[in-house]
Formats: structure tokens, sequence, C-alpha cells
């Protein structure tokens, strides 16, 4: 089925909108549903394009996805309406949980729950790392690059504004012999 | 508010893969040079922006929210989010012009280990609010091991790691 494109500004909003409505757990998921799927406005080749420039950009992906379509939609508009429409509903639930939290902190029962969601949360960042991973775990120059980041800013701690430069320069010289 | 605004718009920047890859920058600027939050209500303030729908980055304004009420999630919010917005609405624009030149695919295939290892060392962090365990590690091997291997929902994941919390933490 060719894609058809959001007719209105009004559109982007509305599906950006229901893409933060129910985006538990990560946001990714259901952008592609929602994109791709429900409302047909790209095809998946075209989302996979997009979201690799989204990565590779500064800043959450899915906020730099919104505004990257929503200007090729509708200008700056449409970069408006998907940024905002994608922000608006968990701003307010975080807060709200955040708010409600505040009165049961001192529960210890509680604290012990979140800690336990957080540290998940944690692992689901390992888990999406590993399956992102595995197309390079056949290339030593990937791995050692992985890494090297993991050790750097993990274990060491050292300030990004240090690795970032060093790794991406370090990439871009593997990234030419082809060892990436 | 300009200190916060500052710094979380030069993370912004940094955020190469997303926020997950800022977390231990983030966690030392926030906790450690700011001071701002403590390591334990930071771990708490990233564990309520992953039980709430939306993405990650709303962890900055519950710091904002934490030091300057609403005002302050905003400022924070549009710190993190403002710069990198900006930067994607230029490159964007750039990018659908240059589609196919090789360039474009070079720099692609470099980011992608970075961006991995950083993803690698934001999980770290965060499952190790006060150094690693064999608590934090089972719960977030389990939880790793179960979103890689498994289609079960990110949700019930996270909600097993809070049942698990209740029955290591208390």
């Amino acid at each position: 089925m060719t894609p058809t494109p959001p007719r209105s500004v009004r559109e982007v909003f509305l599906g950006f909108l229901s893409i933060g409505a129910r985006s538990f757990g990560g946001v990714l998921p259901w952008a592609h549903r929602v994109l791709v799927e429900e409302r047909n406005w790209l095809a998946r080749a075209d989302f996979l394009d997009v979201l690799a420039l989204c990565q590779f950009l500064p800043g959450p992906n899915i906020a730099n996805m919104a505004v990257v379509l929503g200007r090729r939609w509708f200008g700056l508009p449409g970069a408006a309406a998907g940024f905002l429409g994608l922000m608006a509903l968990p701003f307010v639930w975080v807060l709200a949980l955040a708010a409600l939290y505040a009165d049961w902190a001192a529960q210890p029962g509680v604290r012990a729950v979140v800690s336990g969601i957080g540290i998940a949360g944690g692992g689901l960042f390992l888990g999406t790392a590993l399956k992102l991973g595995v197309p390079l775990a056949r290339k030593p120059a990937a791995v050692a690059i992985i890494a090297a980041c993991f050790v750097a800013v993990g274990l060491l701690r050292i300030s990004l504004l240090v690795v970032l430069p060093a790794a991406v320069v370090l990439a871009l010289a593997s990234a030419r012999r082809r060892w990436v | 508010m300009l200190e916060l605004f500052l710094y979380f718009g030069l993370l912004s920047l940094l955020a190469v893969g997303g926020v997950s890859s800022i977390m231990p920058e983030m966690q030392r600027i926030v906790v450690e040079s700011r001071g701002w939050v403590n390591a334990a209500e930071f771990t708490q303030l990233f564990a309520i922006s992953q039980a709430a729908p939306g993405p990650n980055v709303l962890i900055c304004s519950l710091i904002g929210w934490k030091l300057a009420g609403i005002s302050g999630a905003l400022v924070a919010l549009a710190g993190i989010c403002g710069p990198a917005a900006l930067l994607a609405w230029w490159i964007g624009g750039v990018w659908e012009r240059f589609r196919d030149a090789p360039w474009r695919i070079l720099v692609q295939r470099a980011l992608q280990p970075v961006s991995i290892g950083f993803v690698i060392a934001g999980g770290y962090v965060i499952a190790t609010p006060e150094g690693l365990d064999w608590r934090n590690a089972l719960i977030a091997a389990a939880s790793a091991a179960t979103l890689y291997a498994t289609r079960v929902s990110p949700l019930r994941i996270l909600a097993a790691g809070g049942a698990a919390g209740w029955l290591l933490f208390r």
C-alpha cells in the first residue's frame, strides 16, 4: 500500500499525540506502529532512513523524528505540531506521577519498587544495545569501539566532551578502512 | 534557572544516539558537580520517567521540577530539546538533499558502534546507582535478556523489575 502523508498540520499533531499518549516502555515501537502501520504516512524503509538520521543527530530520537518529518510535510508549523504533540501528554503525566510519588517516597516498599523499575529500565537499555549491536558483532573494530566507549563513559566516567570527539575520529578512521 | 538551561542545552547537543547516551554525563553534572539531586534521587527520577509513557528525556523536566517547580520543568525540557531540535531541523533539510551521498553512508556506519557503546554505558550507570551488587546485576541482566530474547512487552519487564525491587530492596 502506497503511503499517504498527513493532509493537515492538525493531523500531524494528533498522530504524534497518540504516539506520546501510549508510549509505555519506550517511544520507538509506538512511533513505528502509528506512523507506518496505523496511519500509513511512511513506508517502512523510509521510517528506517529517518530513524537512522535521528539516531545520529543529538537529542531525543523520536522528538527529532517529529521535527524532521513535520518539516518534510508542512515546514515549520508541521515540525512544531509534531514536536508539541509528542511531548504534551507525557510531560503532564510524568509530573503527575512524580507529584504522587513525592507523597509516597517515605515508604520503604515504594522506594524498593521504584528502584527495581529503574534498574530494569537500565536493563532495557542494555537489551536494546544488544539488539542494535548484533549486526556489528562480527567486526572486531566495531566491538572494540563499543567496549572502549562503554569503559570510558560507564566505568571511568570520563566526560563526553572528551570521549565523543575522540570516539568519532577513531570511528571515522575505522569506517574509511571498512573495519566497521 | 539559566544555569539549568545552559547545562541541558549543552547536553542536548552531546546526546548522540538519544538521551540514554548522556545519562552518565547528566548524572555527573546533576549529581556530582552541581549537587541538584543526590544519586538515589537521580535513579528514582529516572525510574519515574521510565514508568511514565513518553520519551525518557522527561527525566530532565523532573530534575527541573525538583529545583524550581513547573517553570523549572519547562525550562529544563526546552534546554534539553531546543538545540537538538534546531539542529534536526537544519540537518533534516540537508539530509533529504544528500540522500545517496557516499559521505552520508560513511558517517552513519562510523557512528553506529559509538552510539551503541554509549547506550551500554547509560544502562550501566542507571542500573548501578550505589555501585554494582548482585541484586541490581540480577534485575538488569534479566531485564536485558528478556527484552533481547523474547517478545514480552517492555511494560511487563518494568513491572517485573518493580516486583523484584519489592522482594530484594525492602
